[in-house]
């Protein structure tokens, strides 16, 4: 060996596991032992606990009752995604390639983007009765902006050079928009789709609680009014899950799917 | 502005296969075009013919509209005066048969080789069969045989430039049309593409409008070299190459072909003055 060997400055925790997940953990363990101390000392016995939640999963898990919750609640927003996702992507597409339909509707889009859908739940109960439709169309309302300003975005900012070389081929319209627009657009898609997922999760759940119809938001309610809060929070850790996969599933496809978009971004 | 009458110089033709065809005879014809964009002329009166078998050599400052006379002849622009004509037929909007090499690659990013390449076929409609048969053999004769199903942003500048030759040369056009193909390639490289496009062109000889900034790949590549200048520009001076073919590395050596690059340098020379000179008067 030389002479010279490097020796590592001393790091504080250098102890510490440097695996991403092991640190992760610790973190999770170290909040929980905080809430679960804190909240035994000083708050009455039925708030939720870690210790509590943990021995309430597998009672709740079972319990039909949360289960055709989940069900409803979750296959309402991944139902009321999918129309958002496809009606978004052609208002999108619409808003960033015609002139005409952005200076005529691009106003009020942005403008109704930045409305909270809250305000307009009450009015869609008039429309839709205390029904699983008003919950559904609270989900779409909530989750079509912020994929149709995306779309709009990216199909705004689709390098002219890709359009010239699709014209030079005699693309006709359907091409620019699919086979071009889109495609180039795609990250702006999922990125809508993120927001989106998001959104149409708290609409799912507010719904619920406005409306009172089945679902997660309906069970957390009840439960939390009638001091079952460890088993509502079984349910918040689901929506939790929720959020998560999608987010999971949204970097997935983006790897899978765009495998160039990362690399042009960072050549930028 | 730009001094009076151009002059026309004419070296002697030696080779009589290329020799300039007749107006009836070429495929790109145009006659007093002219383009603005609003208040500004980019060009004007550029008369300008090439043969079905002709390469022609565009060569002119930066600026003096080179990209938007190609943009013209490919459809992708209306002209403001003249006309362009396609074996005889006014150009309108882009035509089937007329390819156009970008200066930017323009390969789609969410495309593998191969199908930036097929690109040009599928939108003309050909069979699975057909692009089946055909992409590949395209792909090898730019040299990117085990390429085909990356993408282009794992591909160095000389290899997406490649790609972009392909596309064109796979839709096999009786014309093409190239901006400064390999300008953003590093000299070895470019040296090998010049090559490999030539020894391309000898197997299926078709029109080719070539726009470059290298006097050498004008006098290389060309059969003609256009020069345009002026402001608004037109065309200023050709020069008849004449170079026999098949064009090689050995034409580098050749003395004719350093008295050519001698006498479109000095051409494209005063053009830098005038430029200079314009400049200082305009202050
Ligand atoms: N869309 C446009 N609107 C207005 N002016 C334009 C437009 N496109 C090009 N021009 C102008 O036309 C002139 C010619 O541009 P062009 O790109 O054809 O030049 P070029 O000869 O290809 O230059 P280079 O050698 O640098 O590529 C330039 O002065 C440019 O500013
Ligand atoms: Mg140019």
């Amino acid at each position: 060996m030389s002479a010279t060997t490097i020796v590592a400055p001393a790091r504080p925790f250098a102890w510490l596991p440097t695996s991403n997940w092991t640190i992760k953990l610790i973190g999770g363990l170290v909040l929980a032992t905080l809430w679960q101390v804190l909240v035994g000392a000083f708050l009455p016995a039925y708030v939720a606990k870690p210790l509590g939640i943990i021995a309430a999963i597998p009672t709740v898990v079972t319990n039909p009752l949360f289960l055709s919750a989940a069900w409803a609640t979750l296959s309402a927003v991944v139902r009321g995604l999918a129309v958002a996702i496809v009606l978004g992507t052609f208002v999108g597409l619409a808003l960033g390639r015609v002139k005409l339909v952005e200076r005529a509707f691009g106003f009020y889009v942005s403008g109704l983007y930045a409305m909270p859908m809250v305000a307009v739940l009450p009015l869609v109960t008039l429309w839709f009765g205390y029904t699983g439709a008003a919950r559904m169309a609270t989900i779409i309302f909530a989750a079509f902006f912020s994929i149709a300003i995306n779309v709009a975005d990216g199909a705004k900012s689709v390098p002219p050079e890709h359009l010239e070389v699709a014209r030079s081929y005699r693309a006709g319209w359907r091409e620019i928009w699919f086979g071009v627009t889109l495609p180039a657009a795609m990250p702006y898609l999922l990125a809508g789709i993120r927001l989106a997922a998001g959104r149409a999760l708290i609409a799912a759940i507010v719904a619920e609680f406005f409306i009172s119809i089945e679902g997660l938001g309906f069970f957390i309610l009840f439960n939390s009014r009638t001091f079952h809060h460890n088993e509502a929070f079984v349910a918040v850790l689901l929506l939790a899950l929720f959020g998560v996969g999608v987010e999971a599933a949204m970097t997935w496809a983006t790897r899978r799917f765009l495998p160039w978009y990362r690399r042009e971004a960072k050549t930028d | 502005m730009s001094s009076g009458a151009a002059t026309i110089r004419r070296a002697a033709v030696t080779d009589p296969t290329h020799r300039t065809e007749s107006a009836s005879q070429s495929r790109i014809r145009t006659v007093g075009a002219g383009k603005r964009y609003g208040d500004f002329q980019v060009f004007r009166d550029v008369d300008l013919e090439v043969g079905a078998r002709e390469v022609v050599a565009l060569v002119g400052p930066s600026g003096c509209g080179k990209t938007t006379l190609l943009r013209c002849i490919d459809g992708l622009l209306p002209i403001s005066d003249g006309e362009i004509l396609i074996e005889g037929a006014r150009v309108t909007e882009p035509r089937a048969g007329v390819a156009m090499v970008f200066q930017h690659f323009g390969l789609f990013p969410w495309k593998t080789v191969f199908d930036n390449v097929a690109y040009g076929l599928r939108l003309a409609g050909a069979a699975k069969a057909d692009i089946a048969e055909k992409v590949p053999h395209f792909i090898n004769m730019v040299g990117l045989k085990g390429f085909e199903k990356v993408y282009p942003y794992q591909m160095s500048g000389g290899m997406q430039q490649r790609c972009g030759l392909a596309r064109a040369l796979a839709v096999e056009p009786k014309v093409l049309l190239m901006d400064e193909p390999f300008a953003a390639v590093d000299a070895q490289t470019r040296e090998i593409l010049q090559l490999e496009l030539l020894s391309i062109w000898e197997m299926r000889p078709t029109t080719m409008l070539f726009v470059t900034h290298s006097i050498e790949e004008a006098v290389l590549m060309g059969d003609r070299v256009v020069v345009l200048k002026g402001r608004p520009s037109t065309v200023h001076e050709v020069i008849e190459v004449d170079l026999p073919h098949p064009r090689t590395r050995e034409t580098l050596t050749l003395p004719r072909f350093a008295e050519l690059r001698e006498i479109v340098w000095n051409t494209l020379k005063d053009e830098a003055r005038q430029a200079e000179f314009e400049l200082e008067k305009g202050r």
